[in-house]
Order: structure tokens, then C-alpha cells, then sequence
């Protein structure tokens, strides 16, 4: 089963414009977007779309205040998509769309949708970093900061967070059904999935949850590296978004990490450096503790410069 | 020799202007400069109410998605944006999502004469 990744996560929001506002300042690019709604895009064409929850179009949600309404993955081409509609035919209803993808619900309620992916391949550096004793990567005389008033943008859909109601369930549909294999697991939390056509070390990870947090923890896109991701997170503090949880680099994936509220009932996270793996890795196992999951947490504060002019009582007292 | 009990007075901080708070908008305050807003005050029926800006699913958590965003869209609850949790106006009672039936914290305010809004100095 060639998934490649997500190709695009569909939420229904109270406040199509805030949400909007909101996708476009984490970096996304508008397209075919009006008051009812639309699509966000990465440089990669994976993205987010929104539309009014009382749009009757919307598939349901998996559970009551979820506002993720479906989970559209990519697949390489139309002979992988035929093998998964096939497969889940044996068991429940697959519907054709009439953009020639595929609909379904997996086993935790969550709608799932696939099409051959739109990923359009692109070429962009990402970030290297300059390190005595290693080969010199990033060139003599090119500079590592990137000029003021950079536009950053999210590279990729990442990864999509969900609470399940029965993990070893959420799980078994994933691994045996579609093809996905655990890369690493928290031990009675959950599995980080890895689709067979991607490195990335999970585009799904699985949170075992009661019935009434039935949802979404979290999504994300990848950025260019940390520089790009911290800048951008910066720039979205100071545009007055709320963060979570960061920014850090977490564990298991090594991806840096920041973590917004958004108001799409989950966090949003902008994330860079994740590791690949292959079919030869062997999936680790940890206990979930603050210890576990991050390698380090930075806490944020306003820019200061020292010197002249600084409060006697600052930093640089 | 006869000590000076001592005797703590409350002062009151003022935070903002009463009238600053529409009908069904929210505003949050960082009365003690933390460097985040602690607490939110929202404006439901004509009253004022407000809260810890402190969800009781992740104890703490902030719950804004963005400055003053406190309320859904038609400003009839209180939502947490970390997880979607929603909270009544009037009693701060977790009524959707992961902390149902806990409580937001309230946080006693005062009107004064002027309009001025006040919250005691902790
Ligand atoms: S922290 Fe508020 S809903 Fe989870």
C-alpha cells in the first residue's frame, strides 16, 4: 500500500473568517478561499480546508466537538488506490467521489479519504548548519540567518494527532488493513505510524484516550528547519496566537516542535528536522513522561538586545 | 516589647475599563506581569464574570487561540482552544469535551465608581 502522507485535513469551523486569518498567518497559502470556506496550501500543495460546520457537505465528525471532519492521505497512483478500496470493501462501505477519490471510515470513526497524491515535487535547500570537524555544508560566505522579512512557508503536511477510544484497535486497522508499520511507541499511550511510502518517522500517532476526548491532539506542517520553524513561531506570538508547548525538540522523531491553540478544537504545530527511517529500523519503546518525550523546552520571552537602554532590573542586570 | 501586628491590606489593581468589554466578547489581563495573560473577563447579559485564564484539563493550560479569543463564535461559551473544551459564561462548568463537568477558577473583580475594573493584588 503506497500512502505517501497526508494530503489534506477538512475541518468545519464555527468562524470560517478568524480560522482563515489564522491558517494564513502560520504561513499557508489561500487558494479558492471565499466566506465559505477553502482550501490553505503548503509550497507542496498538502493543505488545510475549511468550511462552515453547519455546511451540509462535511462528513461527520468521528465524535461530538471534533472538528476534524476528514483526513485525506495521498497515495502514489491509481493501482494503490484500487488495492485500498478493495480491501476496505471487505468490510465496509467505500465510496467513489466524483473527483475520483476514494471515502471511507476507519475503525475509530474518523472519515479517511485517499486519491492519488497532489504533492508536487519542489526544490528548496533546507537548513545546514556550520559545525568545526564536520564537512562544510552550508558554503563560505552564505549567510545562515536569512535576510529580514523572509517569507516563510510551511513545506509539507506533516502529521495528524488523534485521541482514540481503543488504541490496539486504531492501531491493528492502520498496520494490518492499510499498511503502516509502528516506527516507535510510548508504552500505554500509543504507536507512531509510518506509512509504506513515506521515511518521515510518523504521519499518524495514536493517543489511547477515553470516549469523551475522542478527537484530535494535534496537526502540523514541516518547515524548512529550526531557524524557519522558531522564526515563524516567533512571528506568530507576536501576531498575538496563543502557544502550548515549546518550542523544544522532542525525542522520538527528533522533530523541533512549537505548539499553538488554534481554533480548531486541537493544537496546531509548526515542526522541522524530522528523522527518516526505513523498513530496517526497529521501533523503540519508552514510558510517556515529560522526560521522555522532549530532548528540550525553551521558554519564550520578548526581545531584548543587551546594552544601553535595557531595564535595570532585566536580564542583563 | 509589644510587636506591630501586622496587618495585610489588599490593594486593588486596576485592570482596564469596564465598558472597554462588549456584550458576548472577552478580554484577557496580565494584572502581575507575568508576561502572559492569567486571567480573562467576559461580558454575558450585561455582567461581567472572570476566570483563570487556566483550563482544569491540562491544569493551566492557556486557553486562547489568539489575544482576547476566548469565546466561540456566537460569544455563547467559553472554549478552551487546546482541546476544544466548552465552558457556561455564568458558572465557568465544563459542558464539551476532555474536563466535563470540572470548573473554570473564578477570579473575583470589582467595579468601581468610574467604570474602572479591579482585581486584588496577589
Ligand atoms: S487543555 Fe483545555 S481542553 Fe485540553
Amino acid at each position: 500500500m503506497k500512502i505517501v502522507g497526508l494530503d489534506s485535513l477538512i475541518f468545519g469551523v464555527d468562524d470560517v473568517p478568524g480560522a482563515a486569518r489564522f491558517l494564513i498567518d502560520y504561513g499557508l497559502t489561500p487558494v479558492d478561499v471565499s466566506d465559505a470556506g477553502g482550501r490553505f496550501e503548503a509550497i507542496d500543495g498538502t493543505s488545510v480546508v475549511i468550511a462552515r460546520e453547519d455546511n451540509p457537505r462535511l462528513p461527520v465528525p468521528p465524535a461530538p466537538g471534533c472538528r476534524l471532519r476528514k483526513t485525506m492521505m495521498g497515495v502514489a497512483d491509481g493501482a494503490t488506490l484500487q488495492a485500498i478500496a478493495a480491501e476496505l470493501r471487505r468490510d465496509r462501505e467505500v465510496r467513489v467521489l466524483p473527483d475520483g477519490s476514494i471515502e471511507s471510515i476507519d475503525d475509530s470513526n474518523f472519515v479517511i479519504g485517499f486519491r492519488t497524491t497532489v504533492r508536487r515535487p519542489f526544490a528548496l535547500p533546507g537548513e545546514i548548519s556550520n559545525a568545526p570537524g564536520s564537512v562544510i555544508f552550508r558554503p563560505v560566505n552564505s549567510l545562515g540567518v536569512p535576510p529580514p522579512g523572509t517569507v516563510i512557508r510551511p513545506r509539507s503536511l506533516s502529521h495528524v494527532v488523534y485521541f482514540v477510544p481503543d488504541v490496539l484497535k486504531a492501531e491493528a486497522f492502520y498496520v494490518n488493513r492499510l499498511g503502516f508499520r509502528c516506527t516507535d511507541r510510548f508504552t500505554s499511550t500509543g504507536p507512531f505510524l509510518q506509512p509504506a511510502g513515506s521515511l518521515d518517522h510518523h504521519t499518524h500517532f495514536l493517543i489511547g484516550a477515553p470516549p469523551h476526548m475522542h478527537g484530535v491532539e494535534h496537526f502540523t506542517f514541516h518547515f524548512g528547519g529550526p531557524s524557519e520553524m522558531i522564526t515563524n513561531g516567533y512571528r506568530f506570538v507576536e501576531k498575538g496566537y496563543q502557544a502550548f508547548w515549546g518550542p523544544g525538540r522532542h525525542i522520538l522523531g527528533s522533530n523541533w516542535f512549537w505548539y499553538f491553540n488554534s481554533p480548531f478544537a486541537c493544537h496546531i504545530e509548526m515542526d522541522a528536522d524530522m528523522d527518516l527511517h526505513d523498513a530496517s529500523w526497529a521501533p523503540r519503546e519508552a514510558a510517556l513522561s515529560a522526560d521522555a518525550s522532549q530532548t528540550f523546552l525553551l521558554k519564550m520571552r520578548k526581545k531584548w538586545a543587551p546594552g544601553p537602554g535595557i531595564h535595570e532590573n532585566g536580564d542583563y542586570a | 516589647m509589644a510587636t506591630t501586628p501586622e496587618v495585610k491590606i489588599a490593594r486593588l489593581l486596576r485592570i482596564g475599563r469596564a465598558d472597554e468589554i462588549g456584550e458576548g466578547q472577552s478580554r484577557g489581563f496580565d494584572p502581575h506581569e507575568s508576561g502572559e495573560d492569567t486571567m480573562f473577563v467576559v461580558r454575558q447579559g450585561g455582567v461581567l464574570q472572570a476566570w483563570r485564564n487556566a483550563c482544569p484539563h491540562i491544569d493551566g493550560a492557556p486557553m486562547a487561540w489568539r489575544k482576547d479569543a476566548y469565546l466561540n463564535a456566537d460569544g455563547s461559551r467559553i472554549v478552551c482552544h487546546a482541546h476544544g473544551a466548552e465552558f457556561l459564561p455564568d458558572s465557568g462548568i465544563c459542558v464539551q469535551g476532555p474536563c466535563v463537568g470540572k470548573k473554570l477558577t473564578a477570579v473575583p473583580i470589582i467595579v468601581d465608581r468610574r467604570g474602572e475594573l479591579l482585581v486584588k493584588e496577589e
